[in-house]
């Protein structure tokens, strides 16, 4: 056991010292993600990690009831940090700042928008033009003009359910003749100002019971997943770089040497390989720590983060021994595994989420130890705990036993200890 | 020209000496490009916020629900099976999540009982808007079903009916009632599209082409370096002393060899770009030749200025796939610059990455010409002007 783990800190001294491998597994990855924030706008604060603030130019031109509501309704506490709303009495030039790109969406309410869905007194038997609210909608920004219209929507929904309740309460009272015509505008006023008493929710048929007690609060940063996700890749680049060291040492005769000492070959490759793991652990928790401290970047419980490094770089290793188990040279094994790198990077998510990918890719990405981490990572930076990793960390753990399975048995193939 | 064809083929069989090297000459750049072009954010995307919905009623109202949800302008709703959207929404995953409740129909809409269970996360924004359309679609779905029952109440206020089957007699007529003046309601908002310019020009083909092309010829134009430290570490560089080779016709054969193999690379994703993808990148072949070409001369000095630098062939390697990808990324070649900051954007106009890409975006994308790619081009030769004369310069054969 000893002398396993004098092999494995043996490698991971060796691969520390070499300032070419320091390049792709710590340097790289450390400047990809100092990119990805960059570019991004991570460190300049312009990171879109949320909706927020969406730019809004109202004109009510209106001046009514329906139009007051509607302006009100843009100003509610609720929204306050929704929406970014500035009034003008200039429709023109509200359509101008949107061309301009100045808002998401201008709210224009016509003048007489209210007359045309509530009936003034003594003209309650006639029907009213219909009047329409414009939407004038930035396309540059359609996800901030589509929540836009969805508010105006839930507004004009309300009106309406008010308009098509108190008519038909009213319509049918008379075609019931339980009121005359004649009495019929005085007990829709009172309807009316019945339903402005009475809380609106409640008109609701069907109750909506909103449950807010989840955990705490947590804004999610863009950074919390390009970091593990550039870590992930360039981990697949350590755990080939270790098996290529199996090789090398058993091209250059130390392996069979070794076994001259009072050492079995289960000892050195299990050396060999724990020297693999734990270099994958130092990787990893180098750039955790160099990120939290430099980037300010929350990975989320630190117990939980742990717990995943050590399965991910377990699943990473399996990889990394089944490469070198099937190749043939050192050379060979930097190539593939420098491919490897690349495709479990694109395939686990590293460069663009993998809810973008087509659903054939994200099912494949399931091969890869970089989706099931980086889906971990993703929980945790999102506030998640230990409890909700138990998939990713089940997938990581069969995975890298699955593989390293396969990977003894091809090493017993070819009698890795002789030369 | 015997000399420098000879270096140049000596090259070719160190690298092409690994069947592996195919991998990375042709393989993973198609592969990669075919993923980035189906992968990244067209602007066609469906923007909407995820709304996660489990229905346990299943019936033709909660369907109705669901659809009305589909037209809302905000939120994209997907049914998941309850325990899967438990989880997501406990491990964050999701904003909020809409339970309708086994038993929801129109039955316990008239009685009064109808309930749907809405969670969600905490002061979040993404949340409070599914929450508004939630009560949008619910509001559409029931409106003329609370209309009747308040025709019901309001008639109740008014007097008492005969017997219960008259009461029943009366809802049906006021559903009826309403249900046509819902119907007949007139539209009342109306959405107009500004004329907006985009300010990101944009396809995710043309873009995927272009940056992957740029990201998988770059690197291997970086890597002349590991060439230079590979032969310095041989001694093979010693022994040209003995040969009458001049340093420039050694240099010259490496580097041309190199930048031949790489234009033999770029025509090959060319025509992928063109034959698979539908690009237009032979629209105009001269300045498509001027671009190529000078992007691969740029990233052949820079190659050949690292050669003089690195040491080791390792670190000359590792440099190479480093630097490669870091200016891919900070030269748009993975997202399109529009989308940086404005800063970021300034600050890597000093990258050749970037001027190759946007030399090909104007061929590719902005259907230009030579006359257009002119200033990108002088750039590149800027590029490539500087750094072989550093290479040149710097370069020892020990």
């Amino acid at each position: 056991m000893i002398k396993t783990f004098l092999i494995g800190i043996k490698d991971l001294k060796l691969i520390f010292r070499d300032r070419a491998a320091l390049i792709l597994m710590l340097v790289a990855p450390f400047l990809l993600t100092l990119g990805m924030g960059l570019v991004t706008g991570r460190f300049s604060g312009s990171s879109n990690t949320g909706i927020a603030d969406i730019p809004v130019i109202i004109v009510n031109l209106d001046k009514e009831q329906l139009g007051n509501a509607l302006a009100d309704v843009f100003t509610v506490e609720e929204l306050a940090e929704l929406v970014e709303p500035t009034f003008s009495e200039d429709s023109e030039a509200a359509r101008i700042a949107i061309d301009e790109d100045t808002a998401a969406a201008a709210i224009i309410i016509p003048e007489g928008f209210t007359r045309s869905v509530i009936p003034q007194q003594g003209t309650f038997d006639e029907e009213p033009e219909a009047l329409q609210i414009e939407v004038y909608a930035n396309p540059a920004r359609p996800t901030g003009a589509g929540i836009i219209k969805s508010i105006v929507d839930e507004f004009i929904s309300r009106v309406e359910e008010g308009r098509i309740s108190g008519q038909t309460a009213i319509f049918q009272m008379i075609i019931s003749g339980r009121i005359t015509p004649q009495q019929g505008e005085q007990a829709g006023m009172d309807m009316a100002r019945r339903l402005e008493d009475s809380p609106t929710d409640n008109t609701l048929a069907i109750k909506l019971n909103t449950d807010t007690s989840g955990g705490e609060a947590v804004q999610f940063d863009v950074l919390a997943y390009l970091a593990p996700g550039m870590a992930l890749m360039f981990l697949m680049f350590t755990v080939s770089y270790g098996g290529r060291s199996i090789l090398a040492e058993k091209a250059q005769g130390t392996l069979p040497r070794l076994l001259v000492s009072p050492t079995n070959s289960a000892q050195i490759l299990g050396g060999k390989v724990f020297g693999i793991y734990l270099t994958g652990v130092a990787q990893m928790l180098i750039l955790i720590g160099a990120s939290s401290i430099l980037f300010q970047l929350k990975w989320g419980d630190p117990l939980a983060v742990l717990t995943l490094v050590l399965a991910a770089v377990f699943g990473a290793s399996g990889w990394g021994m089944l490469i070198t188990a099937l190749a043939r040279t050192p050379a060979q094994v930097g190539s593939v595994g420098s491919a490897v790198m690349l495709i479990f990077g694109i395939l686990g998510g590293s460069f663009i989420s993998l809810e973008q990918m087509p659903p054939a890719v994200q099912m494949v990405s399931k091969i890869t130890p970089n989706a099931w981490a980086l889906d971990g990572f993703t929980t945790l930076a999102l506030g998640g705990t230990l409890s909700h990793l138990s998939t990713p960390i089940t997938a990581l753990l069969t995975m890298g036993l699955i593989l390293f399975l396969i990977a003894v048995v091809l090493f017993g193939k070819k009698n890795l200890a002789q030369k | 020209m015997k000399k420098l064809f000879a270096i140049a083929w000596k090259d070719a069989i160190i690298r092409f000496a690994s069947s592996s090297e195919l991998l990375f000459f042709i393989i993973l750049p198609v592969v990669f490009t075919f993923l980035l072009a189906g992968g990244t954010p067209s602007g066609d995307e469906d923007n909407r916020i995820r709304l996660v919905v489990v229905d346990l009623a299943d019936t033709s109202i909660s369907r109705e629900i669901f659809t009305e949800l589909e037209k809302s302008t905000a939120v994209r709703p997907e049914y998941f099976p309850l325990a899967e959207a438990e989880e997501m929404f406990d491990a964050r995953r999701a904003s909020s999540l809409l339970i309708i409740p086994g038993g929801l129909d129109v039955a316990s809409i008239q009685n009064g009982t109808a309930e749907l269970d809405f969670r969600k996360q905490p002061n979040n924004m993404n949340a409070t808007v599914a929450e508004r359309a939630v009560q949008t679609a619910i509001r559409r779905v029931s409106s003329s079903m609370g209309a009747a029952n308040m025709a019901l109440e309001e008639a109740k206020a008014r007097g008492t009916f005969e017997s219960s089957e008259a009461e029943q007699v009366y809802f049906n007529e006021s559903l009826e009632l309403a249900q046509k003046l819902q119907t007949d309601a007139p539209e009342r908002v109306t959405v107009i599209e500004g004329s907006t310019p985009d300010s990101v020009e944009y396809d995710p083909r043309a873009n995927s082409s272009a940056g992957q092309l740029i990201t998988w010829v770059f690197i291997p134009l970086f890597g002349i370096s590991a060439l230079f430290a590979y032969e310095r570490q041989q001694g093979t560089l010693r022994r040209i002393l003995t040969t009458p080779t001049s340093k420039a016709t050694y240099l010259l054969g490496t580097i041309s060899g190199q930048v031949f193999m790489a234009l033999i690379q770029m025509s090959l994703l060319v025509l992928f770009g063109v034959f698979v993808m539908g690009l237009g990148w032979g629209r105009d072949l001269p300045a498509l030749f001027v671009i190529l070409l000078c992007a691969a001369l740029a990233a052949g000095a820079i190659g050949t200025a690292m050669g003089t630098f690195v040491k080791t062939e390792g670190q000359a390697s590792g440099l190479s796939i480093m630097a490669g990808m870091v200016m891919a990324l900070m030269g748009g070649c993975w997202y399109p610059l529009e989308l940086f900051p404005a800063a970021v954007q300034s600050i890597v106009k000093i990258l050749p990455t970037t001027w190759a890409m946007q030399g090909m975006l104007d061929l590719v994308l902005r259907n230009g010409g030579l006359v257009e790619i002119l200033p990108e081009a002088g750039v590149l030769l800027g590029f490539a002007t500087v750094f072989f004369g550093v290479g040149v310069a710097r370069f020892r054969y020990e």
